[in-house]
């Protein structure tokens, strides 16, 4: 178990009496493709963002490697922990591929923007100059760039056609089953979420597994 | 900051190159108090009113039937006191001092003055005025500009028995340097004294007439040794003004007050800064100091207000980059010292522009102060034009040139400043975006 949250409760600072999250617990394994579903406003992106130290919870504790991330702050979880791929790509515009890739880690950004199939007369354009699969790719890159073994992705496929979709959950499948990486994904992709080794449901701030590949590799408890 | 500095250097050496003074006179309201105490003392002397103290008498007349008190004075009561100027000329700063006498009407012997046949000669004494000087290189109108010597000298403070007269005087009267004037008393043909031609003067402009009459016009002014006025006249000297030259510019204020501190009788003078039209562009360069002063803070706050509305711009403009460094973990200092470099550098070049834009700035400011200077002493030479008596007249000065220098100092003080008012803004304006948690920046991004 490299990740988990515990019992974690969630709600707005305007809206105290909003519960989002009710307690919600949950443990992610290395090497495991995790998919969260659910309907728009359930909980599942502030999730994902409290799993990704964007946020601290109201109440419980996100623990990695057993250790509650607040004990190194915030910054280093993300820094160190995790890798973040958005909705929307979330690149710096005035940047090119390569210097966004760059951006990630110390990894060659050559080779990982070969990975997810972004050529080398790509590298050096404005990230704006390339097609929306394009971008998320380079985002993935970019997440894979980190030394993190936690990739946390935020509805990856959202903005992409059926094809390129595909291939974005390919390359995250991959990360997870080739690079043992955490591979953790928010979506509303019945498509993605069927390729997920563990689907959980978000419903009404609660956190429940739909299908579970190998039962030992997460749980749902709320 | 050079706007300010130039005008205090421009005023500093415009007064070190007129040269600066003082200008002692007596003061005309005091002239009645010290005439109403002499008044008095002649009352307490003498039991039936009549008699003399210090220069004033007081006689009884009778007019048409009438009993009437007259009041006169002479020279002893209405000059300025020798001893009190040798007083003043010891103190330590002054380099040189020189007396003035009252223009005083003679009547000329041996040459003819010029006349206008036009004028009203009504009350005129048909003589001539001497001007009598110590120095005459120290005389008002010399100070000023206007007079100049022609041919010859001036009279020094060794002179005796000597004149400068008229280039139009010196033309009807074929008079060369060398030549001897003779003068004698309004009242009385006798003693006649003569005085050596030294000088022959020119003017830019006609000095302007003590009183109606030729005897005043300013052909016939005649510029002669301290004591030569007082010989024709056969009576005590009259000294009208006094001027006492500094040595240093630098010392003026000090100087100043250090003749202040002489035993005199002050109530009696009034002391004049004789700064020619010093103090006219010194008023408008200390304007000018206030201005840009005034122009720092207003400079510096509108700044302040400026670069924080700009940095709240950029800073949102940039709330995406910003996100996006968040969610790699980069904490929020590093990002706020990455923008604050940026900013940094924006501001050097901004400085370097400044620095090589402002002297021409200053420059046009202080040559701008200048030509208003021009234009109100030309105001107030047309306002002086119809005055009768003229018993000082400026130095006539013109600035021809300001000039305006970066120092290191400035340097600094502007370099901080700006990084002051940068690091100020950019963290005031970053305050408003970090005070969010990342996740907040990010739904924002979305």
């Amino acid at each position: 178990m490299i990740l988990e949250a515990k019992n974690v409760l969630y709600s707005y600072k305007s809206k105290r009496d909003k519960i989002v999250l009710k307690n919600v617990s949950a443990t992610f394994e290395e090497a495991t493709f995790y998919a969260i579903v659910g309907s728009s406003g359930s909980g599942k992106t502030t999730f994902l963002s409290l799993l990704a130290g964007l946020d601290h919870p109201v109440s419980g504790n996100i623990l990695y490697g057993g250790e509650d991330i607040r004990k190194k702050g915030l910054n280093y979880h993300r820094r160190h922990n995790v890798s973040l791929v958005f909705q929307n790509y979330n690149l710096i515009d005035y940047l090119t591929t390569e210097e966004n890739v760059k951006l990630g880690g110390r990894k060659n950004a050559g080779e990982l923007l070969r990975e997810v199939s972004i050529f080398r007369e790509d590298w050096k354009r404005n990230v704006l100059q390339l097609s929306g699969g394009q971008q998320q790719r380079v985002a993935i890159a970019r997440a894979l760039a980190s030394e993190a073994k936690v990739l946390l992705a935020d509805e990856p496929t959202g903005n992409l056609d059926e094809d390129t979709a595909q291939d974005i959950t390919e390359i995250l499948k991959e990360s997870a089953h080739k690079m043992n990486k955490c591979v953790v994904v928010v979506t509303h992709s019945g498509e993605l979420a069927k390729q997920a080794d563990v689907v959980f449901r978000m419903k009404n701030g609660e956190l429940q597994v739909l299908e579970r590949i190998d039962d030992s590799s997460a749980q749902p408890r709320s | 900051m050079a706007s300010r500095s130039a005008n205090i250097a421009t005023k500093d050496s415009t007064r070190q190159a007129i040269g600066a003074g003082f200008l002692l006179e007596y003061n005309p309201e005091n002239r009645s108090q010290r005439l109403e105490e002499a008044c008095e003392k002649i009352l307490e002397l003498n039991p039936d009113g009549q008699g003399s103290y210090g220069g004033v008498h007081q006689e009884k007349i009778t007019v048409n039937g009438s009993e009437n008190w007259r009041t006169t004075t002479d020279n002893s009561f209405e000059s300025l006191k020798l001893d009190d100027i040798e007083k003043i000329a010891s103190v330590g700063g002054i380099a040189d001092y020189n007396i003035t006498t009252v223009p005083t009407a003679v009547k000329q012997a041996n040459f003819e003055r010029i006349e206008d046949a036009d004028a009203d000669q009504t009350y005129d004494f048909q003589g001539v005025a001497l001007i009598g000087n110590r120095d005459m290189s120290m005389d008002a109108n010399v100070l000023s500009g206007n007079v100049a010597i022609l041919e010859g000298r001036m009279i020094t403070k060794d002179d005796t028995n000597v004149c400068v007269i008229s280039e139009e005087l010196a033309e009807k009267n074929q008079l060369e340097v060398g030549d001897y004037l003779q003068f004698h008393s309004v009242e009385a043909e006798e003693p006649v004294q003569e005085a050596t031609i030294v000088g022959i003067y020119l003017v830019k402009e006609q000095m302007e007439p003590y009183m109606s009459g030729d005897t005043y016009r300013s052909e016939n002014i005649i510029f002669t040794d301290l004591h030569f006025p007082e010989k024709v006249e056969q009576d005590d000297p009259l000294y009208e003004t006094a001027y006492f030259k500094v040595a240093n510019v630098d010392d003026y204020d000090a100087v100043k007050e250090a003749i202040k501190k002489v035993d005199v009788n002050w109530q009696w003078y009034d002391l004049i800064d004789n700064n020619g039209n010093l103090d006219t562009m010194a008023s408008n360069f200390n304007d000018l100091e206030k201005i840009s002063n005034t122009l720092l803070l207003v400079v510096t706050g509108a700044s302040f207000v400026i670069l924080f509305l700009i940095f709240i711009f950029w800073i949102k403009n940039r709330t995406n980059e910003i996100g996006i460094l968040l969610s790699l973990g980069i904490a929020k200092g590093e990002i706020l010292l990455q923008i604050l470099s940026e900013a940094v550098l924006i501001g050097v070049l901004a400085l370097a522009l400044s620095f090589l834009i402002a002297p021409a700035v200053s420059n046009a400011g202080a040559d701008y102060l200048v030509g208003q200077q021009a234009g109100q002493a030309e105001l107030q030479d047309e306002m002086d034009a119809g005055k009768v008596a003229t018993d000082y007249q400026a130095p006539d000065l013109t600035v021809t040139n300001v000039e305006t220098e970066i120092t290191s100092y400035m340097l600094l003080i502007d370099s901080l400043s700006v990084g002051v008012l940068i690091g100020l803004s950019t963290c005031a304006a970053s305050v408003l975006i970090f005070r969010k948690n990342p996740k907040d920046i990010l739904s924002e991004m979305s």
